[in-house]
């Protein structure tokens, strides 16, 4: 099914178009927010990859990207909060 | 089966829409906390669509359970971990915007006004 | 520090067996023993970090319909909230942001995170503080479009279904 490859295709150019509001975002929570939406958007993208491939090996690439992905986020949290 | 496959399109259009408002949200808001705000469109109903359309992909074109059940953990995963990273980074973004004297974009400030002075 | 309790050890033991058979998906009689030493070892080490109240809360089936219907009345608020933040986007970014301090009525630490975790997953509304005043507790919420000026009203506007289905599940 071709929509899948589409969908998929669509999710990364997302993704790729937040790394502008990573590059000139004013302070470090705005980068933060950024990656942390394109964690999010790369995981839905190899979901709809594999689904197409049919290869088992990017569902296992999303799940450790969906379970890592909040440590970055509360670290520099904790950090920009001065607690660290 | 043609049934299910239409409604594999609509989900993925839908999640798609979501998720293009998340990411134009984050590009185009005027603050900082605005942006965290648009971008939990991403994460809930974006991911949710998309991964109910594979679930449906995996059942009845793949035949494949462990692949369904897997994309389920997945969504599952990332719904849960995101409110915790967002409250956290909204209070460090806070934080840091009151240090460094940052004007942020706040008509009526409870927090501010209880917790630094 | 509290003490290790066997309840608490044997719910997150049975969790963790839950995560491990769906990651691995498989039924041999040797993955499955490894699972039950993994989960074993970690459920004594984690549970009393991680069970503080009654373990085997969700066993009421009472209870456990309550967390049901609270499902589906949170991922109606989240359709609801969606669309909204959408057009919102859509329609050239008007917003009229502030952070607003609500009053709640919900006592146990359960309750309490669930509903800050449902309030900060609803587009629009970000809880950044949950804090204790005088016996009563509160949350502060970054609102993006503040309709209500007062606590109580734009508590009602935010949480109104959300903490009835919250106090139901947990009290």
């Amino acid at each position: 099914m071709i929509e899948l490859l589409i969908g998929a295709v669509f999710f990364a150019l997302l993704a790729l178009s937040l790394v502008y509001r990573i590059a000139v975002g004013p302070t470090s929570a705005d980068r933060m927010v950024a990656g942390d939406a394109c964690d999010s958007l790369l995981c839905c993208a190899m979901i709809l990859f594999s689904m197409f491939s049919g290869r088992g090996i990017y569902l296992d690439i999303a799940l450790i990207g969906a379970a890592l992905g909040i440590i970055d986020t509360m670290l520099i949290g904790r950090y920009l909060e001065g607690r660290l | 089966m043609i049934i299910v496959r239409f409604l594999i399109d609509v989900l993925i259009i839908a999640g798609g829409v979501f998720a293009l408002a998340g990411a134009l949200g984050v590009l185009k808001m005027p603050d900082t906390l605005c942006r965290m705000q648009a971008s939990t469109c991403i994460p809930t109903l974006g991911t949710i669509c998309v991964a109910l359309g594979a679930i449906l992909y995996a059942a009845f074109f793949k035949h494949s359970a462990a692949d369904a059940v897997k994309i389920a953990v997945i969504a599952l995963m990332i719904i849960v971990t995101n409110p915790i990273g967002s409250h956290v980074l909204a209070r460090g973004a806070y934080t840091s915007a009151k240090r460094e004297g940052t004007e942020m974009l706040l008509n009526v400030d409870d927090y501010g006004r209880d917790f630094h002075e | 520090m509290q003490k290790t309790r066997f309840s608490a050890v044997l719910s997150t033991f049975i969790l963790c067996m839950l995560v491990w058979i769906v990651l691995t998906w498989s039924f041999s009689l040797q993955e499955l023993a490894a699972g039950v030493v993994v989960s074993l070892a970690s459920a004594l080490f984690v549970s009393r970090f991680f069970i503080h109240e009654d373990a085997f809360r969700f066993f009421n089936p009472v209870k456990l319909l309550n967390l049901i219907v609270y499902a589906g009345t949170f991922c109606r608020e989240l359709v609801k909230a969606n669309v909204d933040m959408a057009k919102r986007v859509f329609g050239g970014c008007k917003v009229n942001p502030g952070i607003v301090r609500v009053p709640t009525g919900m006592k146990s630490d359960y309750g309490l995170s669930l509903l800050a975790n449902s309030i900060t997953l609803t587009p629009g509304t970000i809880t950044v503080e949950v804090a204790e005043e005088e016996g009563e507790n509160c949350y502060y919420i970054h609102w993006i479009d503040m309709t209500a000026e007062s606590g109580e009203a734009a508590g009602e506007a935010i949480k109104g279904n959300l903490e009835k289905g919250t106090r139901r599940v947990f009290d």
